[in-house]
């Protein structure tokens, strides 16, 4: 039914936009200087069938599951719910749906049967409902846009307007995600920080989360101070930027001005696909090579080692944020004008004089930005630190120790038995939120550098 | 009139600072410079005139190894700075473009401040011992490029926010702040208006006293205007090397004289 809504639309588009490209050239022929060219009759017409249209099929498809539902709750017996709580009243209303859907176990109340047909009625209707409503429409707005096509009529600017409003809706749907991300991240927060204080989650120096959900089970008492999981990730992402900001400076400014061309050719292209590979991947190598070889090398030397380490973390993540650096860097130091290298070399100076005086200084506001998008990945990134980090909360900076990070926790803490009213769920969200907030400013604080020192050099 | 008199000024006879003997360039395939031979007076304003793509400015920047940075590009000939091979083994180009100074088609100062974009290339050949050497250098290096009055007051402000006129002239002060003893200079005019044109080439004139300057230009009028000597490229080749005023006045080989007279270029 869906379908055949979609292929009704498809087929009155095509319909708006030959008839209106037919009527206008027929126009034409009559000897009528045209504002617009036919095809941009054509063109509005289409779309201005298409778009209303496809968007009330949208709204249609959200809002019809809800609605459905409430018909059905309206249509079943006076007293249906008396005295059961929301979870068992879902529970009635899947065990209708899936009777609806054949799927039937044991024998269930007569009530519900009927139940379950008049919702496959419903639904009948609603699918009905939907392709005549876009029949409508469609023939309305199709003879609306019909209407329109005149010699005098500015179809190009219609149909720019138009698209101009698309694009405009494109550019704005992820902003508007990102602050229904961050409401939703804000209610649990709140929630969360009713039961839990939020200078103790600040500045508590103890992160033990498990606390029992059912009365039967035997957990500790729970303790929710961050400090431990944030030092983690500090810990981590510090290693990692030791690792990629040095080799990645260096390899991008080796690249652009001291490799051969075909070297330069070959390794690109190479770390460009580094920057593609998953991280699980990487996860993958800091488990199984890079963490037994820091352990074996560090017995060698008699010093004991966690298995799992901040190090070997936080260098395989410095080696996926390799790529990332080193092609900004790149790209940054190809924006600067030949001329300023001629200048300098003109000068006197010699290719590593040139690099290190004037290259890079112009270059620097591209870098830091290159930079600190690496740092927000860092604190971002999950999988490898899942896999090699550890996953207990310690209060420590020593990278040969196993420690934990906050995306890591969020992780463990959503897997598995969850309930939305237990401190230790809702931590998951004040977590994120505080990881939100960080790279936001990190964020930020990029923007700003960048504005700072932008050295304008045309 | 001015010009006139300008052309008819005798250019001294003085030592020769560089001689280029059968100088050839390739670009990849192409034969950019073909058999060349120029011999260049110091303290002297020797002007490359020629259409666009005759060579002019390759041929330019052979003189200071400019070239090497191109990778394709491929340099063959002898040419000689005081009778030293330039493209010998033992001589590092490093060196040698502090001696050979250059100025570009486009004022190109460095976005560091006016007194950093003087000072830059005494700093990285040493030239200063202390922070009075260095400030005596690069007032000196300003005074010169004849900006200092114009800038005096702001050495700390970025080179790049003067106007196209100043910068050309501050990058003439960086380029004479390495004590060179021969200015290159590529167009230096073509991204400038008639005033700071004017004052360019006034500056240029006064150059002349201490350096041996090579000046490539589209403009007939002001190789006239400030040069001596004047050497006609004509796809790739040096079609007629003599003193300005008679190239002006009298040519001896028919394409110059058609590109003088506008028939061709």
């Amino acid at each position: 039914m869906v379908l055949s809504a979609f292929l009704l639309l498809l087929g009155a588009t095509l319909l708006a936009y030959f008839l209106n490209r037919k009527a206008a050239i027929s126009i034409r022929a009559g000897g009528t200087q045209l504002h617009s060219l036919e095809s941009f009759h054509g063109l509005f017409a289409a779309l201005s069938v298409l778009v209303p249209v496809l968007a009330g099929i949208l709204i249609w498809l959200v809002l019809r599951g809800s609605a459905v539902d409430w018909f059905l709750l309206q249509s079943l017996p006076e007293g249906t719910f008396d005295g059961l709580d929301s979870g068992a009243s879902q529970l009635i209303v899947a065990e209708i749906k899936s009777i609806a859907g054949g799927r039937v176990f044991g024998t269930p109340d007569p009530w519900k049967t009927e139940a379950a047909e008049r919702l496959l009625r419903y639904n009948e209707i609603a699918d009905w409902a939907m392709v005549a409503l876009v029949a409508i429409s469609a023939a309305v707005l199709l003879w609306f846009a019909r209407s329109t096509v005149g010699a005098q009529f500015r179809a190009r600017q219609s149909a720019e307007r138009i698209v101009l409003g698309l694009m405009m809706f494109c550019a704005t749907a992820a902003i508007f995600v990102t602050i229904g991300i961050v409401f939703a991240l804000t209610f649990e927060t709140i929630k969360f920080f009713q039961i839990v204080p939020f200078t103790e989650f600040l500045f508590g120096t103890s992160w033990e989360p498990q606390i029992p959900i059912r009365e039967d089970q035997v957990a500790a008492e729970g303790a929710f101070g961050a400090v431990p999981v944030f030092l983690g990730t500090i810990v981590i992402s510090t290693v990692a930027l030791l690792v990629a900001v040095p080799v990645g400076l260096m390899s991008a400014i080796y690249l652009n001005e001291f490799a051969p061309h075909r070297l330069r050719s070959a390794v690109k292209p190479v770390l460009e696909i580094l920057a593609g590979v998953p991280t699980v991947v990487y996860g993958f190598f800091a488990v199984l090579t890079v963490a037994p070889a820091i352990r074996q090398f560090a017995a060698t030397i008699g010093v004991d080692v966690a298995p799992n380490t901040a190090l070997a973390a936080g260098s395989v993540m410095g080696v996926m944020l390799i790529p990332f650096i080193s092609s900004f860097a790149d790209d940054a130091l190809s924006a600067v004008p030949r001329s300023l290298r001629d200048g300098a070399l003109a000068l006197g100076a010699t290719r590593g004089e040139m690099m290190l005086n004037v290259l890079f200084p112009a270059a620097i506001p591209g870098i830091v930005g290159g930079v600190l998008l690496a740092v927000s990945r860092a604190i971002g990134e999950t999988m490898i630190v899942v896999m090699a980090a550890g996953l207990i909360a310690k209060m420590t900076i020593n990278p040969l120790d196993s420690v934990t990070a906050v995306t890591v926790q969020i992780v463990t803490l959503l897997i598995g038995d969850t309930s939305f009213d237990n401190p230790k769920t809702l931590s998951a969200f004040a977590l994120g939120m505080m990881l939100f907030l960080a790279t936001l400013f990190i964020n930020i604080f990029a923007l700003r550098i960048v504005r700072k020192y932008r050295e304008i050099y045309d | 009139m001015n010009d006139m008199r300008k052309i008819e000024r005798e250019a001294r006879m003085t030592d020769t600072k560089i001689t280029a003997r059968n100088v050839n360039v390739f670009y990849g395939e192409t034969h950019a410079i073909k058999d060349v031979d120029v011999d260049i007076a110091d303290k002297t304003v020797t002007a490359f005139i020629g259409p666009s793509g005759c060579g002019k400015s390759t041929f330019l920047r052979c003189l200071n190894r400019m070239n090497d940075t191109i990778d394709i590009c491929q340099v063959t000939g002898d040419i000689r700075l005081d009778g030293t091979d330039i493209n010998a083994a033992s001589v590092d180009p490093v060196q040698l473009r502090a001696q050979i100074g250059m100025v570009f088609q486009k004022p190109n100062p460095f976005p560091k401040s006016i007194y950093d974009n003087v000072a830059y290339g005494p700093k990285i050949h040493g030239l200063a011992r202390t922070k009075a050497d260095m400030d005596e250098i690069v007032e000196r290096s300003l005074r010169r490029g004849a900006i200092w009055d114009e800038v005096k007051d702001r050495l700390d402000q970025p080179g790049t926010g003067l106007s196209g006129g100043q910068q050309q002239r501050l990058c003439i002060a960086r380029a004479v702040a390495t004590e060179p003893e021969v200015l290159l200079m590529d167009e230096p005019c073509s991204a400038l208006d008639p005033i700071a044109t004017a004052q360019v080439e006034e500056l240029i004139d006064e150059l002349r006293q201490e350096y041996s300057v090579v000046i490539v230009t589209h403009s007939m009028q002001q190789a006239a205007r400030v040069s001596q000597k004047t050497a006609f490229f004509h796809l790739g080749n040096l079609v007629e090397y003599n003193d300005t005023g008679l190239i002006f006045s009298n040519p001896n080989d028919e394409r110059t004289e058609s590109y003088i007279t506008g028939r061709i270029g």
